[in-house]
């Protein structure tokens, strides 16, 4: 055997092609994602995402359990695609509070932000990024429980009968977690934007969730305030405009228009962007 | 899809040429809030490696972030590879590797991982990116860390994993921003040396800021003095600390004695303990003559016989005060 070594391995310049901003942004994207899902760490950080990804499909898991059992009960036991959002709100509210802090506070806290931001990448297109992977990871609940309800009534001969009907709750199931990711992304990254600690955080974007929730509740419930002021229920909004896309105009608030249903997501959904654009432009990253 | 570019369409590489310089300010001021940072700063920077000597809170990081294109000074024109960092960022910051003042990084990552991830970032491709990760981490000393997670390296490694991912994408600049801070004596003149060979050997520029003046002078060719929210002085250290002005002798003893021998020989002398400088006027070779003569003559024990030049600091304390 030879005691050779190789001391110096000198320096290679590199002349091969280099991507723009999009393949930077799809690198923190997969990257992201990777981490947020606790991929490449250790167990503890996969334990909190695989707990809410379970607790997402264990509903749909038993509906389709029922559906293959008892085949002739189907339509009287097993809940229908637009209900099943009221049996995980809360695994989506938890998944909110994690994910958005993993995501922001991260970077800030451990500096990464600063070499991004010395990269091609800059301010908006790194926070676009962000958002892409928060509705990635988001989907999975959001929208991952109802294909696979889909999927598994459609092999028992329980799905859609026809292709319109198909696309239609196709559509239905990607608007409505279009619906519920706006919001609940939105409010989560402003939330996360003031502070680099994610346990306070987490803490105040379930607060801020469960806190409108409560407060319109009183207002409009025990003050007698209008019902539009439920619009400011950021819990019972994207739910009302789920059932609305599911059971038409009579379900969710029927007084409230389905316009203002509209106008009410994008209206929080732009303002709470806004803002975290605003504390991102402010920030210093070279400290 | 992403868009690919060949590094031949890419923004010029570092000239070192300096009528084309690498970093050119004019009349640079920028202020945070009511408070002046830099005023009226026009510098250049040109190939090798440059140095960005200041105080702490001289302006040399607010300078950093300007290069990069994260913030904009309230007047003045800057260029980085003869573009404007306000509006062309993203393409001078694909050719800028940069390394920041702090050690803080994701614990629980490995610096392997953190390097490639920096080398995707800025367009390699997932191979290449892998391949470069390991190089530079060898480059850097860290070939055998680099499956390592970054919370358990000390200092000395971070700052070298810093430098590592600044390298990755083969830059044409490379801004270090404290790169000693932190190290130990033995660490950090590894780090000077590994400094000056990216920016000799890898032929790389590099500007480094430091408050500490004896690194700069030690592996920097030229430098950028920033106090008071002025640029002091700027340009070449052989340029700034002039012609050769003297000759030093330290001796052990007798000083005084070949101190009047030259006086009588029509030198001007001074004595400093157990130093003694003759000033010269152009001819180096008749003085260092004469001093050796000299102390022949009177048999002095020399320890050390030198051209005297300014120093670093005497620029440094001259131009801020």
């Amino acid at each position: 055997m030879s005691d050779a070594q190789i001391l110096d391995r000198g320096y290679r310049r590199y002349e091969g092609p280099r991507g723009q901003v999009w393949a930077a942004m799809r690198t923190l994207i997969r990257f992201s994602f990777e981490r947020a899902l606790g991929m490449r760490r250790g167990f503890w950080a996969k334990v909190i995402p695989a707990l809410i990804i379970v607790i997402a499909f264990l509903p749909a898991v038993v509906f389709i359990g029922i559906a293959s059992l008892l085949p002739d009960a189907f339509a009287e036991a097993v809940p229908t695609y637009g209900d099943y959002y009221g049996f995980i709100v809360s695994a989506l509210v938890l998944y909110t509070a994690f994910l958005a802090p993993e995501l922001l506070c991260n970077d800030r806290r451990t500096r990464l932000l600063g070499l991004y931001l010395a990269s091609p990448l800059n301010r908006l297109t790194y926070l676009a990024s962000k958002a892409l992977t928060a509705v990635l990871a988001l989907s999975i609940i959001t929208i991952g429980p109802l294909l696979m309800l889909l999927l598994a009534y459609s092999l028992q001969g329980q799905g859609p009968g026809n292709v319109v009907d198909y696309l239609t709750l196709l559509g239905r199931i990607f608007l409505a977690g279009a619906a519920i990711t706006a919001i609940y992304t939105s409010l989560a990254f402003a939330v996360a934007s003031f502070t680099d600690r994610m346990a306070v955080a987490a803490a105040s974007i379930i607060m801020a969730l469960l806190g409108s929730q409560v407060l319109t509740s009183v207002l409009v419930n025990g003050a007698d305030w209008p019902v539009w002021m439920r619009l400011f229920s950021l819990v019972d909004l994207p739910l009302d405009i789920v059932e609305r896309l599911y059971f038409g105009s009579n379900f969710g608030e029927p007084s409230i228009s389905n316009w203002a249903y509209l106008v009410a997501i994008v209206a929080w959904s732009g303002v709470l962007s806004a803002l975290v654009i605003r504390r991102y432009q402010r920030l210093d990253v070279t400290r | 899809m992403a868009v690919m570019t060949n590094v031949a369409e890419g923004p010029p590489s570092s000239s070192g040429a300096p009528n084309n310089p690498t970093i050119s300010g004019q009349n640079i001021t920028k202020s945070w809030g009511t408070h002046a940072v830099l005023t009226n700063c026009s510098f250049q920077v040109s190939g090798g490696v440059t140095g960005l000597l200041g105080s702490n809170g001289a302006g040399k990081t607010t300078l950093f972030g300007m290069i990069l294109g994260l913030h904009e000074p309230n007047s003045g024109e800057l260029r980085v590879f003869g573009l404007d960092p306000r509006t062309a960022g993203p393409k001078i910051r694909a050719r800028i590797g940069y390394s920041p003042e702090h050690h803080l990084l994701p614990p629980d990552l490995r610096a392997h991982d953190l390097v490639r991830h920096i080398g995707e970032i800025h367009g390699l491709s997932r191979r290449d990116a892998t391949t470069r990760a390991s190089d530079a981490l060898w480059q850097v000393g860290l070939g055998e860390e680099r499956f390592r997670a970054l919370g358990t390296m000390s200092t000395g490694q971070r700052q070298r994993v810093k430098l590592a991912q600044a390298l990755v994408h083969d830059p044409a600049l490379i801004l270090l921003d404290e790169p000693t801070d932190g190290l130990d004596p033995l660490q950090r003149e590894k780090m000077l040396s590994l400094i000056r060979r990216i920016g000799t050997e890898f032929g790389i520029d590099v500007v480094l800021s430091s408050h500490l003046l004896e690194e700069v002078e030690q592996i920097c060719d030229s430098v950028v003095i920033l106090a008071n929210g002025t640029v002091a002085a700027s340009g070449g250290l052989g340029e700034l600390r002039g012609d050769t002005y003297g000759v030093v002798a330290v001796l052990d003893r007798d000083v005084e004695l070949v101190g009047q021998l030259l006086s009588q020989a029509g030198w001007s002398t001074n004595i400093a303990g157990n130093r003694l400088s003759i000033a010269i006027n152009q001819n180096l070779d008749q003085g260092l003559d004469a001093l050796r003569d000299a102390i022949a003559e009177v048999g002095a024990p020399l320890r050390s016989l030198q051209p005297e030049r300014r120093s670093l600091e005497d620029i440094f304390l001259g131009s801020a005060s």
